[in-house]
C-alpha cells in the first residue's frame, strides 16, 4: 500500500477554539497520511478531536495552524467557492445522524449533490436510480426520510455521498445511531464499496468493532495521535 | 439548475404552510389595494380622455375663479354685454351664457333642492347640450316661448331616486313655488348631480327670477375651426379683463379650454389616487419587513440543512439563490392572489358605483398593471429576502451542521 498515491495529508495540524478568554486546543499537531484506496478508521473517545480532524479533511473547517493537502492542494489556501467545489466533487460525507433533507424524497436527496455540480437532469436521474439500486432501496425512491428506517436513511446517505463519484468517503460515526445488526449492514455496504470499487474511506468511530472493518486504525486522544495502548487510558 | 432551486423553494414554502400563508396575506393586502386603486385611477383617466374627445377640444369655458361648483357662486356674474363682447373676439365662433341656480322642487309633497340651468333656445343650445353631453331621451326640447316648461335630468324618471314616485311627461311640478310642466327628459349622463339637473329656457328664468336677469353664472364658447383654443382662451381672458376693467391678476374669472378644465379635474383625481396608492405602498413596505422576518426564521430553522447542503457541495451563491427563490415565490404568490382579489374588489366597486349613479367610475384593467403588480411583488420578495439569504450563505458549515 505504501507505493500508492497519497490523497490526504495532514501536516502538524492544530485547531484552537477560543471560549471566552480560554483557548481550547481541539487538535495539537496531528500528522497523518491517507493513501488512495485505503480504508482508515480514526478511533478515540468523545472529545478526542476526531470529529474536528474529520471536518478539516472534509474541507468544512480550516486548521488554525499546519497544512492539509487534498490531492496535493493546500486547502487552507482555497477560497470558499473552491472549498465548496472540493466538498461537492472530491468528498462524500456520511454522518452519524444521516443528515438527509427532510422535505426531499430519497431520490431528491441523492440528486442534490449533482444539482450543485450542474449535472444534466437526465444524467442525474439515471445516476440516482443506479445508486438507489446499489443500496437496494430503489423501491423507496419516492419516500421522505421520515418514512424510512434509520438503516435505510443511512443507506440513502451513502448513496448521496457517492453521487458525484468522490475521491474519498468521510464517515463520521456511521453506525452511531443504529442498532448493531442494522449498523453491521451499513458497514457491509461500506466494506463492499471499499473492496469492490477501491473507494478511499476515512471513518471516525469510538467503537472498536466498527473500526475493525478498516485496513488501518489510528488512535486519537486529547488532540494527538497516540499508540493504541495509550488511547483508552 | 435554477429550476431545481425553484422546485425546492416551492417545496419549502408549502412545507411551512401556516407561516407562508400569513406572509402571503400581508403582501396580498398591499398588492390588492394598489391594484384596485390604480385600476380605478386608470378607469377615471380613460373617462376623462373620452370626455375630452367627445366634447371636443374646440370649447372654452368662462367661470368664476372662486372654488366650488361652477355657477353656484352667486356673486360672480357675466353680463349679456360681456357675452356679446366675447362673441366679437377673433377666433371665437359661438358664445352662450347660462343662468345657474339652486332651486327647490316640489313633487307629491316631497321637497328637493337641485341645480337649474338655463338653456338658450337658439342655435346655440346645441353648444350647451354638447358641453353637458346631454341628449334628449323623451318628450321634446325647450323652444322659444316655453316659459313655464322644463326638461329634466334622467333620474327624475326613476322610482325612489329623487322622488318616491317617478315624474312622467306632462306632470306638473313646483319650482320655488311656481307651477311648471315637464315636457322632456334628458338621457343618462352617468353621475347623480348632472342627472338631477333641471333645464329651463332663458326667458323662463328671467320671468320667474327677475333678479337673475343679465347675470350669467357660466359661459361656454366655441372657437373657430383652425384656431388654437388655448391661444384664443388667453387672448379672450386678456380682452375681457380690460373690458371688465379689472387689474391683471385680480380678475374674478378665468377662461380656459375645456381640455384644460378636464385635465385639471383629472389631475386632482390622480393626486387623490396617488395619495391612496402611497398609503398602500406603505402597507407593502410592512409586508416586505414581514417577509424578511419570516425568512430569518426559516434560515434559523434550517441552519442544519444549510450545513448539510454546504457539506455536499453547495456554494455560498447556491444557498443565496435557494433562499431568494423562496422569498420570491412568497412575493409572487402574494402578487397573484392580490391581483385576483384586487380585480374582484375593483369590479365590485365599479358595480356599486354604477348602481349609485356614478357609472363613469369604472375600473380599467391594463395588462401592464397586472404584469407590473406581479413583477413588483416578486421583486419585493427578492429584496426582502436578500439579508436573510446572505446570512444563510455566510454560515460556517461545521457550526451549521452541529446546530440543534
Amino acid at each position: 500500500m505504501t507505493n500508492k498515491e497519497t490523497i490526504i495529508e495532514l501536516k502538524d495540524v492544530w485547531k484552537t477554539y477560543k471560549m471566552g478568554a480560554v483557548e481550547v486546543h481541539a487538535l495539537r499537531g496531528i500528522s497523518l497520511k491517507v493513501k488512495r484506496g485505503e480504508f482508515l478508521a480514526i478511533m478515540g473517545p468523545s472529545g478526542s478531536g476526531k470529529s474536528t480532524a474529520m471536518n478539516m479533511v472534509g474541507c468544512l473547517d480550516v486548521p488554525s495552524k499546519g497544512n492539509i493537502y487534498l490531492l496535493d492542494k493546500d486547502i487552507a489556501k482555497m477560497s470558499e467557492s473552491e472549498l465548496a467545489k472540493v466538498r461537492g466533487k472530491k468528498i462524500g460525507f456520511i454522518f452519524q445522524t444521516f443528515n438527509l433533507i427532510n422535505t426531499l424524497t430519497a431520490r431528491e436527496n441523492i440528486t442534490l449533490p449533482m444539482v450543485f455540480q450542474d449535472y444534466p437532469k437526465e444524467e442525474r436521474r439515471k445516476r440516482a436510480e443506479d445508486l438507489l439500486k446499489m443500496v437496494e432501496l430503489d423501491n423507496r425512491m419516492g419516500h421522505k426520510p421520515s418514512e424510512l428506517s434509520g438503516g435505510q436513511q443511512q443507506r440513502i446517505a451513502i448513496a448521496r455521498a457517492l453521487a458525484n463519484e468522490p475521491e474519498v468517503i468521510l464517515a463520521d460515526e456511521p453506525t452511531g445511531n443504529l442498532d448493531s445488526s442494522t449498523g453491521e449492514r451499513v458497514m457491509d455496504f461500506l466494506t463492499k464499496l471499499h473492496k469492490e470499487k477501491g473507494t478511499t474511506i476515512v471513518m471516525v468511530t469510538h467503537d472498536l468493532k466498527t473500526a475493525r472493518h478498516a485496513d488501518r486504525i489510528e488512535f486519537l486522544k486529547d488532540g494527538q495521535i497516540v499508540p493504541e495502548k495509550e488511547a483508552f487510558t | 439548475m435554477k429550476l431545481d432551486y425553484l422546485k425546492y423553494a416551492i417545496n419549502n414554502v408549502t412545507h411551512r404552510k401556516m407561516r407562508s400563508w400569513l406572509t402571503v396575506i400581508s403582501i396580498l393586502i398591499g398588492i390588492m389595494s394598489i391594484f384596485a386603486l390604480i385600476s380605478f385611477g386608470q378607469g377615471l383617466s380613460n373617462y376623462v380622455t373620452t370626455i375630452a374627445a367627445e366634447t371636443g377640444v374646440d370649447k372654452l369655458i368662462v367661470q368664476t375663479k372662486s372654488a366650488g361648483i361652477p355657477g353656484a357662486d352667486e356673486s360672480f356674474v357675466i353680463t349679456k354685454d360681456e357675452v356679446d363682447f366675447l362673441r366679437k373676439i377673433n377666433g371665437i365662433k359661438e358664445v352662450v351664457g347660462m343662468y345657474m341656480k339652486v332651486v327647490e322642487v316640489e313633487h307629491d309633497d316631497e321637497l328637493k333642492y337641485v341645480f337649474m340651468i338655463s338653456l338658450n333656445t337658439g342655435k346655440e343650445r346645441a353648444l350647451i347640450e354638447e358641453m353637458l353631453t346631454v341628449e334628449l331621451d323623451k318628450g321634446r326640447a325647450l323652444k322659444t316661448g316655453d316659459r313655464s316648461k322644463v326638461v329634466l335630468g334622467y333620474n327624475y324618471q326613476l322610482e325612489n331616486n329623487l322622488f318616491e314616485r317617478p315624474i312622467t311627461l306632462r306632470d306638473k311640478i313646483l319650482i320655488d313655488g311656481n307651477k311648471v310642466e315637464v315636457i322632456g327628459f334628458y338621457e343618462k349622463i352617468g353621475n347623480p348631480q348632472d342627472d338631477s339637473n333641471i333645464y329651463m329656457t332663458e326667458e323662463g328664468v328671467e320671468y320667474f327670477y327677475p333678479e337673475k336677469m343679465n347675470k350669467y353664472g357660466y359661459v361656454i364658447a366655441r372657437t373657430e375651426l383652425g384656431s388654437d383654443p388655448a391661444e384664443v382662451a388667453e387672448k379672450a381672458e386678456e380682452k375681457l379683463r380690460k373690458f371688465k376693467d379689472q387689474k391683471k391678476g385680480e380678475e374674478d374669472f378665468y377662461i380656459m379650454t375645456f381640455e384644460q378644465a378636464i385635465e385639471m379635474f383629472g389631475s386632482i383625481l390622480s393626486v387623490i389616487n396617488g395619495v391612496l396608492v402611497l398609503i398602500a405602498l406603505v402597507s407593502l413596505l410592512v409586508a416586505g419587513v414581514n417577509i424578511t422576518n419570516t425568512m430569518y426564521t426559516a434560515v434559523l430553522e434550517r441552519t442544519k440543512e444549510i450545513g448539510i447542503m454546504k457539506a455536499i457541495g453547495a456554494k455560498n451563491s447556491d444557498i443565496v439563490m435557494i433562499f431568494l427563490f423562496e422569498s420570491a415565490v412568497v412575493g409572487l404568490v402574494g402578487g397573484i392572489l392580490g391581483v385576483l382579489l384586487g380585480y374582484l374588489i375593483a369590479k365590485g366597486g365599479g358595480i356599486i358605483a354604477a348602481n349609485a349613479g356614478y357609472s363613469f367610475l369604472q375600473p380599467a384593467f391594463a395588462p401592464s398593471l397586472i404584469i407590473g403588480c406581479l413583477l413588483f411583488s416578486t421583486l419585493m420578495g427578492i429584496i426582502a429576502g436578500v439579508m436573510p439569504a446572505r446570512q444563510a450563505s455566510k454560515m460556517n458549515p461545521t457550526d451549521a451542521l452541529h446546530y440543534e
